[in-house]
């Protein structure tokens, strides 16, 4: 079908408001970010470096770490939560499932919790006589009050398990979505032909979700690349706030990036580039997920 | 009806235009500088009664993040008159905005502050800031707790740290309570020793000076050594902190004089407690005085009622001997315009603390306090210095080779 001169014109001036702040608003400063890239700033003074900051990064230890650091977490963090909520959203697919609008509201629940709220709750919680290594104490579990918020190894376990809190429900209703599309006949005909469940989860489930599960991994890739609000929330310190986390622990790009503009002296230009490198890994992690689990039609 | 309007629209910009001075000021603590801030309004407004306030409450980091993102538009509007910084930020803010905060050389008699707050806004011979509160450090302890411990008070008075780790084993052991409380990863205690041999983490020329540093490396091992002692217990956050000396789980806690408000807080154990100078490092040079935090008033360069602003702190922050007098009482403010300190507030025995003289005690530490130039660098060099402390504490790194390695982290940190 052709569309009319007139139409089209119409159709442009409605979107032209959206359209006018999504340039404004998201396309300028990512063009005005990669231009600013290539100054190092401090305050409003900035002078040309061109690709220095771009070189500088691979010298920055701070920013060497906090990729370490994300790495381990994505390494860790991922599998474990989106295998819990392809399970969770399996179980709760079960038609035969008493008080299953329950389950999903509760698990489902923590996603719509702030990140900020639930970041210091899960600190209060984890605190070294906190409530955790409380029950932990009183149930024999452990003889002496883990360290969690005060080692680093501790510290990103931590983060880990308050982040599955958080996401694995959030996660979970995308599976449950893609469930619905599978036709309970196809499972219907595997019991009849004696598979167990845990058959029908691997040789029907997972399969049939790949697209989801592939836009899902790579949500969370993304997610955890930008991960921000809860290691800033975990690691307030005492009265400096010295390190993020003990011994830079939880430190990740987002938080330096942060604190490259305003805790640090203000280099604008440097937190920049950082942006840029997360961008570029973000793309590359993207690109190689889609190859591993991609389609190939 | 339309000539009523007329009317009516140029008798409000008449009104308009004589309306007073508005005089916006950013800080961040209701119960302390935002408090103060409006006690001090109170003040001019009575003198000045065509003069208006706003104090906005802000989160410090807001406070933060607010000015460094509309100063470094190059924005003119938007700004409040007057802002208060972190005495560890000053230099950063006023060597990476130039021109953006008013020069007030010429409009105080800065002699009559503590010269250690002068120095710190001080760049290129020109001050930008009015000094506010003092983080005169103190040694605040439990005398019920050392009585227990069959300590005499005499034994407490100027000693060193390794003195103290020694009597907080005594302590631990006899009572069962910590000496002290905090986070192995904070660096506040950094600050403190640091400061009171007059050291920093850069030397005058503004050069970073880890690892060759022997206050620096002398820290780090007491650190350690108050890690491995047992004597001091592990909190994080600022929470745990306040709650581990209002629960009395601790004997002492070394920190900044603006941590009063706090520590009597826990009506319960009035009387209980005391204030001693706080312990040296066993170098040359050093003293039993220190310094943690603090802050000042800067004006705004291009804000629109900058005259006035300054008018206002000159009037009250600089002549108001009784306003000096009130916040102390109401709210700990140790103040540091010197002549404030002849008032009758800092006199006052506390009978929380056992009827000691404390303020008197403070500002005679206070006079003491080595002055230091924090440069612009302060939080990364923090952070690269913390970052190492994990393999210092367990062993993995000397203390040598770890300030060598905070050092590289740090000169790749900074970089402009």
């Amino acid at each position: 079908m052709k569309i009319r001169k007139s139409e089209n014109i119409w159709g442009w001036v409605f979107i032209s408001l959206a359209l006018s702040g999504l340039l404004l608003f998201i396309l300028y400063p990512i063009i005005y970010s990669l231009y600013l890239s290539t100054f190092s700033t401090r305050g409003y003074l900035k002078h040309f470096v061109g690709l220095g900051n771009y070189k500088r990064l691979f010298q920055d230890s701070n920013f060497l770490l906090s990729l370490k650091n994300i790495f381990i977490i994505f390494i860790i963090q991922v599998p474990i939560m989106l295998f819990l909520a392809l399970i969770f959203a399996f179980l709760l697919n079960n038609p035969k499932l008493k008080f299953r609008g329950f389950y999903r509201t509760a698990l489902f629940l923590p996603a719509v919790t702030s990140l900020v709220a639930y970041s210091v709750v899960f600190k209060m919680m984890f605190s070294t006589q906190g409530l955790v290594n409380n029950i932990l104490l009183s149930l024999h579990i452990i003889k002496e009050p883990i360290r969690w918020l005060l080692d680093p190894f501790w510290a990103k376990v931590t983060l880990i398990i308050a982040m599955t809190w958080r996401w694995t429900g959030y996660n979970m209703m995308f599976y449950l979505a893609g469930l619905q599309n599978i036709p309970l006949e196809i499972y219907e005909a595997a019991e009849i032909d004696g598979a167990s469940k845990t058959v029908q989860f691997f040789k029907i489930t997972i399969p049939l979700l790949k697209p989801i599960i592939l836009f899902t991994t790579i949500m969370s890739t993304i997610g955890t690349l930008q991960l921000f609000d809860e290691p800033m929330n975990l690691a307030a310190g005492v009265v400096t706030g010295s390190s993020v986390g003990p011994g830079n622990s939880l430190l990740t790009p987002s938080v330096y990036i942060y604190n490259v503009c305003f805790k640090y002296v203000p280099n604008f230009g440097y937190a920049s580039a950082i942006s840029y490198i997360i961008v570029l890994i973000a793309a590359i992690l993207a690109i190689i997920q889609f190859k591993v689990a991609g389609d190939r039609k | 009806m339309r000539k009523v309007l007329f009317v009516l629209l140029i008798l409000s910009v008449l009104v308009s235009l004589g309306v007073a001075a508005k005089v916006t000021i950013w800080c961040w603590d209701p119960n302390f500088n935002v408090a103060i801030m409006q006690e001090a309004a109170e003040r001019y407004k009575a003198m000045h009664p065509d003069v208006e306030f706003e104090i906005v409450s802000m989160a410090k980091a807001d406070v933060e993040q607010k000015l460094n993102t509309i100063l470094a538009s190059g924005v003119k509007k938007g700004l409040p008159e007057i802002v208060l910084i972190e005495d560890y930020n000053a230099q950063k803010y006023l060597q990476s905005y130039p021109g953006s905060f008013a020069d007030l050389t010429k409009k105080f008699n800065f002699k009559e502050f503590s010269p250690y707050k002068v120095k710190l806004m001080t760049l290129n011979g020109k001050v930008y800031g009015v000094p506010f509160d003092s983080g005169v450090a103190g040694w605040f302890y439990r005398r019920d707790y050392f009585k227990e411990a069959g300590i005499d008070e005499s034994e407490l008075r100027n000693i060193t740290w390794d003195k103290f780790i020694e009597l907080g084993k005594i302590v631990k052991e006899k009572t069962g309570k910590y000496m002290m409380a905090g986070d192995p990863y904070d660096g506040g205690l950094m600050r403190i020793l640091l400061q009171s041999a007059g050291s920093w983490y850069f030397d005058k020329n503004g050069k970073p000076y880890i690892k060759d540093n022997p206050v620096l490396k002398e820290a780090v091992r007491l650190y350690k050594e108050i890690q491995d002692s047992g004597i001091s217990k592990e909190v994080s956050g600022w929470n745990e902190w306040v709650a581990a000396f209002n629960n009395g789980d601790v004997a002492s806690v070394i920190t900044g004089v603006w941590i009063v408000g706090s520590i009597k807080a826990e009506k319960s154990q009035s009387g209980k407690w005391g204030v001693l100078p706080i312990p040296r490092l066993n170098l040359p040079g050093a003293v039993n005085a220190s310094n943690l935090g603090g802050s000042s008033w800067y004006v705004l360069e291009h804000s629109e009622n900058k005259d006035v602003a300054i008018d206002f702190l000159r009037e009250i922050y600089a002549k108001d001997v009784d306003f000096y007098q009130k916040i102390l009482i109401e709210r700990g403010a140790v103040g540091s315009w010197i002549p404030a300190q002849n008032g009758p507030a800092y006199r006052e025995p506390d009978p929380f603390f056992g009827y000691q003289r404390i303020y008197l005690d403070f500002t005679d530490w206070m006079d003491k306090i080595p002055p230091v130039d924090y440069g612009i660098f302060t939080y990364e060099a923090d952070a690269a210095l913390m970052g190492v402390m994990p393999d210092v504490y367990n062993g993995n790194l000397t203390i040598e080779k770890a300030l060598e390695m905070a050092e590289k982290q740090f000169l790749n940190t900074i970089g402009y």
